[in-house]
């Protein structure tokens, strides 16, 4: 932008004032996509808490609705499992990606009524996936159980999407690339071409069996990896800084973790066979990448930390940093817990038992979905024009998913490494193990019922919102009261 | 929000002016209170990051040369030595101790009946712990535990006092040296001591009873008199032999009870 | 990193090592498996399936087995699947040639089901436990299958295949409950799950 060139057009128009106008077009550019990205994602997200609890309280009491084939738990499971990470997370990673695309890329969103299609076809997709699952039409290969005419759906929405991307970041403003900028461009290029190859080696033209396992958690934990993980993540670089008004910590920092984890992240799917029938050298090759992780997670913590440090009495105030923090804070824990779930003499006590699913949750909820809460928490003001309409709703929303969240890992942890330690030894009788990890499934069951109330809170706040309910607000939903927020941190 | 109040008052400028759809000043509290784009600051990585990152790759190298079976796609177990000596030489082969293999066979085929404790389910799994079919007290003869493995046992029957009446299936499928094994097992197991039974004497059996179209009941079996196999080598009580049978032969060395 | 190309190559060639590990290696080496000809027995290994359990294989993804059981006996050293006596060796990648998909599982809310077959060969003991199995198994939180079976009146003669249920599911007088096609095809694929068969890359173990 130079606007010495075109003085006579705008010469009242001041520096700073043409760049709050050139937000201003690209948030309402962006407008349509992300919110019927992010509706249609909260949609899912309470249609995926709805099966995720069918299938808890099933492992409690196991003749609960056993009496129809489309409800039975080998059925409910995948459902919940496709409805969060397709139907809430993907939709939800695609809204925040791209609008923190066109924020950081300075160009507004060119044709995004097309982008509506994809959405659409996006929903679709999903919609026949779950049905088809529960009308037993599951290929019951883990994160891929979308028979071909679901997933194909997806591909071609997926595809439209990735270009829209990197299209946008081709014609961004010269200058400066903020790291955000570099994992979004990543995850959009490597997601098509995972679900691509994965799809078509297990679900169009299947190979033999032998192979089939590597293949599927290449995907399996890739689809973590590669596409939440680093959307996640350039949402994090994006909002801390923001939000707090700094830059962030080191630029060296952000480019040794985004290397390591491209290179080391895509090596660790093998960790979910150790022992299994494949050669040892892919397995070892995992086991080695896993613990690698420790690089990009160590460093992507200390340079979200030394941004935020001395500034920690803002997540008093500002939900979206609260939600992001804690996410951020997960991402280590997370990780960190897969580097040591890696390690052998470990993963046999953990491996096959619920520890795992508390693993998968840290990582998918802890992590991801909060960091999501947070953009949603940031991004949906601007781009309907609305301030959120209830503080308390948020407040309640937090606590209620965090508490949950938190008690829920703590229980399948512990219940995990119970059953894991009595399923290691042979003198101990398989039922035991299942007997001991009963009272933890209970409490298990308990956790999603506060994940669920924190989820209808959310929706009601977003339709609220969505509908531009009550009266205008001045200035940004915070926690506590105003008089007690300084001015200075009315960035949210 | 205070200080957004100017801004209303300026027309955008034209370029911004395709969106006019949408009205820019509604969203503009949010985009005026707003802190500018994120930017870099440049502060060293520090020390102990790259000391970490090094030490690992040293650690991550070693473990793939260590456990990595020498990268070869027909090793599956890590801890399989992959290079020197000890990788050329073959996986040693001697005989099974026929109590190990017995318990395997045991958890892998009967354990789900009659239980890992041995004791079998009251009403439904006859024990074997104590039992006098299994160490042959009673009318019950070594030669009739072996012919039930074989062939299965349905109908009433009764044990330790207790009557059963079920069905279990025929094991042929197993090999005579894993029934050997697995009836070793359960007759030195749980408290039980009988001498161990041989491949040979499995086979015999085999080969006797091999065109028996059903499990037996226990009066088919009742009929057929008690033989006991014997611990020592070649004592096999030649008068009890039904007079159709091969000759026994000589008990191997490794059915020997273990020391 | 300003520049689109030094993003996209990068993230293109870090990506490119794992798929070449992790993809086309196994695409290549334990994608293309002959079945093995047993010397001392002349059994081609692993055996066919019947079109029956080539059918229940279906069954088996479109109920979901796959999220309680496994189907992998881990290799010495790692976990106590042999103790267990889950096998009577470590499986090996040829023994899932013929499987689509394989179900090698991630969980063991149930016991492992790679041998299933060897362990309990018996067809009506597999219907009765997947019609009522916390009474065949007490303390199973296995749910019922019974949506794959079918009570009807019975007509002159009770069914062979009639199932001896146990209370409370026995059905009323004048009926009786007979496994659907898809139980059978089920049961007939629980059943073919054995892979005690030798096999050259997979040595018995010996202690």
């Amino acid at each position: 932008m130079n606007p010495t060139t075109q003085e006579e057009n705008h010469a009242a128009v001041s520096h700073a004032e043409r760049d709050r106008l050139e937000r201003a077009a690209i948030d309402a550019s962006t407008r349509l996509p992300v919110i019927l990205f992010y509706s249609s994602a909260i949609f899912w997200l309470l249609v995926g808490t709805v099966f995720g609890l069918l299938a808890a309280i099933k492992m409690n009491i196991p003749t609960f609705l056993d009496q129809w084939g489309w409800l039975t738990f080998g059925r409910i499971r995948p459902a919940h499992l496709n409805a969060v990470a397709y139907g809430w997370a993907s939709p939800a990673a695609i809204g925040t990606g791209l609008w923190l695309m066109a924020r950081l890329c300075r160009t507004p969103l060119k044709h995004a009524k097309l982008l509506i299609s994809a959405a659409v076809f996006w929903n679709l997709g999903v919609a026949i996936g779950i049905c088809a699952i529960l009308a037993g039409d599951s290929r019951s290969i883990e994160w891929l159980e979308f028979p071909n005419y679901a997933s194909g759906l997806l591909f071609i929405s997926y595809g439209l999407i990735s270009v829209w991307a990197v299209v946008m970041f081709h014609f961004r403003q010269p200058g400066h690339v903020y790291v955000s900028q570099w994992y979004i461009l990543a995850a959009f290029l490597w997601f098509p071409w995972l679900y691509s190859t994965s799809n078509l080696l297990l679900n169009f033209e299947q190979i033999q069996g032998g192979a089939q396992g590597a293949v599927n958690w290449w995907f399996g934990h890739n689809v973590l990896g590669l596409w939440f993980t680093p959307i996640a993540l350039a949402t994090i670089y994006y909002l801390i800084p923001k939000v707090l008004g700094r830059p962030i910590h080191s630029y060296y920092l952000s480019i040794l973790g985004f290397w390591t984890l491209a290179l080391f992240y895509s090596w660790n799917g093998m960790h979910h066979l150790i022992g299994g029938p494949f050669p040892a050298w892919m397995i070892s090759a995992s086991v080695v990448a896993s613990v690698m992780m420790v690089v990009p997670v160590i460093t992507t913590a200390v340079n979200f930390h030394m941004t935020t440090v001395g500034h920690f009495n803002a997540l008093k105030w500002s939900p979206t940093l609260r939600f992001t923090v804690f996410g951020a804070v997960c991402y280590t824990l997370a990780s960190g817990q897969g580097s040591t779930m890696a390690i052998p003499s470990l993963n046999v006590i953990t491996h096959f038992t619920h520890y795992t699913i508390g693993h998968s949750h840290l990582g998918m909820y802890a992590f991801f979905t909060m960091v999501m809460y947070g953009a949603i928490y940031y991004i949906m003001p601007r781009v309907v024009g609305w301030e959120w309409p209830s503080s308390r709703l948020i407040r309640w929303h937090f606590w209620l998913v965090a508490i949950g969240i938190v008690f829920m890992v703590i229980v399948l942890s512990v219940g995990g490494v119970l059953q894991g330690l009595a399923l290691l030894n042979p003198n101990v009788t398989f039922m035991k193990s299942l007997e001991i990890a009963r009272p933890w499934l209970w409490m298990r069951s308990g956790s999603g019922i506060l994940l669920t109330a924190g989820h209808i809170v959310f929706a009601v706040n977003f339709t609220l919102l969505l509908l531009k309910f009550g009266k205008r607000r001045s200035g940004p939903t915070l926690f506590g009261k105003r008089a007690e927020v300084e001015s200075e941190m009315h960035a949210v | 929000m205070s200080h957004s109040s100017h801004s209303h008052d300026t027309p955008p400028p034209e370029e911004f002016r395709e969106h006019d759809d949408f009205n820019i000043r509604e969203v503009h509290g949010a985009i005026m209170r707003e802190k500018s784009e994120p930017r870099d600051a440049f502060a060293p990585i520090p020390l102990w990051v790259i000391a970490v990152f090094m030490a690992l790759l040293i650690w991550g190298a070693s473990y793939l040369v260590y456990y990595s079976g020498g990268f070869k796609s027909t090793v599956f177990n890590r801890y399989q030595p992959a290079w020197g000596a000890e990788a050329l030489a073959s996986a040693p082969k001697g005989p099974v101790d026929p109590m190990v293999l017995g318990k395997r066979v045991f958890t892998a085929n009967c354990a789900a009946c009659h239980q890992p404790t041995g004791l079998g389910v009251p009403g439904a799994f006859p024990p074997l712990a104590g039992s006098e079919w299994v160490v042959s007290g009673d009318w019950h003869g070594d030669n009739h535990l072996v012919r039930v493995v074989l062939h299965g046992l349905q109908g009433p029957i009764d044990v330790e006092g207790k009557p059963f009446n079920g069905v279990m299936p025929p094991w042929q499928q197993l090999k005579d040296a894993e029934i050997a094994a697995v009836l070793t097992y359960i007759r030195n197991e749980w408290g039980n001591s009988a001498p161990p039974v041989s491949a040979e004497q499995v086979a015999k059996i085999r080969a006797e009873t091999a065109g028996h179209p059903q499990p037996f009941t226990e009066a088919d079996l009742k009929a057929i008199p008690a033989e006991k196999f014997e611990a020592a080598p070649a004592a096999a009580p030649e008068g009890t032999t039904p007079p159709a049978a091969s000759p026994a032969p000589a008990t191997p060395a490794e059915t020997a009870p273990k020391a | 990193m300003n520049r689109m190309t030094v993003i996209v190559i990068g993230a293109f060639l870090t990506f490119l090592t794992s798929w070449v590990g992790l993809v086309a290696y196994p695409y290549l080496q334990l994608g293309r498996f002959m079945p093995a000809t047993d010397e001392a027995s002349g059994d081609v290994n692993p055996p066919p399936l019947s079109g029956l359990a080539v059918m229940g294989q279906h069954v088996y993804a479109a109920s979901g087995c796959v999220y309680c059981h496994s189907q992998q006996v881990r290799q010495i050293g790692i976990g106590s699947d042999l103790a267990r006596g889950w096998g009577a060796r470590p499986t090996v990648a040829r023994d899932y040639m013929r499987e689509r998909p394989a179900f090698l599982g991630t969980m063991r809310t149930g016991p492992d089901l790679a041998n299933i077959g060897a362990r309990q060969s018996s067809a009506k003991w597999h219907h009765q436990h997947l019609y009522q199995p916390a009474v065949v198994t007490p303390g199973s939180i296995m749910p019922s299958y019974r949506y794959l079976y079918r009570m009807q009146k019975i007509q002159g003669q009770r069914s062979e295949r009639a199932l001896d249920l146990l209370p409370p599911n026995v059905p009323p007088p004048g009926y009786e409950v007979v496994p659907t096609y898809e139980a059978e095809a089920l049961v007939a694929y629980l059943i073919s799950l054995n892979r005690n068969y030798p096999l050259p890359e997979a040595p018995e173990p010996t202690e």
